[in-house]
């Protein structure tokens, strides 16, 4: 795959990348860096999908510490071993907790707008 | 025709102290297949072994073992076998790995390869043989492999 600007498809390989706000904490003063964020993802892969699991590359690519919102990016046939891990990751040290996935989308671009929201005038 | 069709997975259990291989028996295989797959695919791979995996016959005096997989999951629970290094029975552990020599939809064709398999064997390895009793020995076991898998 080429360097930074990899959101466009080329030779079928596409990447996917997900937007989600996680984890929604019990405790919500807890603070995660970035390498904690990603470790506790490789975490929740391992135990869903094993060794295997936790050998898929995804990315980070944006991560916010106060709402613990992050950009990931996965190839396409990792998707749905992301999202279910995501799905029933339920604790961290202790604490109850939950993915919310806002947007999934092929494309980089697509995510800074939902059209949901939109407001027009 | 509705019909459940499995994979059965004729393997080679090799380990470097032939005695020790006498120790193993099927329930013993059967845990470190389950642990294997348990540390390599995760909750999603312990839950294809639970139903419809098992050990079908186990042969401690050559260590060969029929291994029964669903037809839809066997390459997943395959993939995990090479990370299979010791097997636990009776408190030992014993260093040993798997080959797998033949994939069949039936035991029967497992069978008819297992006793060409053997005949290969028995033509490479008795010109090799120094004196009689290894002769026979081998001789007698691939004969006993042939009767009991019936």
């Amino acid at each position: 795959m080429k360097g930074v600007s990899t959101q466009k498809k080329s030779t079928g390989y596409q990447r996917v990348v997900l937007k989600n706000s996680a984890p929604v904490l019990e405790n919500e003063s807890t603070r995660l860096s970035a390498v904690e964020f990603k470790q506790f993802i490789i975490t929740g892969l391992k135990i869903l999908y094993g060794e295997v699991g936790a050998a898929l590359t995804f990315d980070v690519l944006k991560y916010d510490e106060d709402s613990r919102t992050a950009f990931l990016r996965v190839p396409s046939r990792g998707l749905v071993k992301l999202w279910s891990s995501l799905t029933l990751l339920g604790s961290y040290q202790d604490q109850a907790c939950a993915f919310r996935i806002l947007q999934v989308s092929p494309f980089l671009l697509a995510l800074t707008g939902n059209s949901r929201e939109l407001q027009l005038d | 025709m509705v019909r459940i069709k499995s994979r059965y997975l004729l393997c080679e259990i090799n380990v470097t102290d032939k005695s020790r291989l006498l120790l193993l028996d099927d329930r013993a295989v059967m845990t470190a297949v389950r642990t294997a797959v348990a540390r390599i695919h995760g909750d999603y791979g312990a839950a294809q072994c639970i139903i419809g995996v098992s050990v079908k016959y186990m042969n401690a005096h050559t260590g060969m073992v029929f291994l029964r997989f669903p037809k839809r999951c066997y390459k997943l629970l395959w993939s995990a076998l090479p990370f299979i290094t010791c097997m636990e029975t009776r408190g030992q552990k014993i260093p040993c790995f798997l080959n797998c020599l033949h994939v069949g939809g039936t035991i029967r064709t497992c069978q008819k390869f297992l006793i060409r398999y053997n005949t290969q064997q028995l033509h490479r390895l008795l010109p090799k043989c120094k004196n009689e009793e290894t002769r026979e020995t081998s001789a007698e076991e691939a004969d006993s492999e042939e009767d009991e898998v019936v």
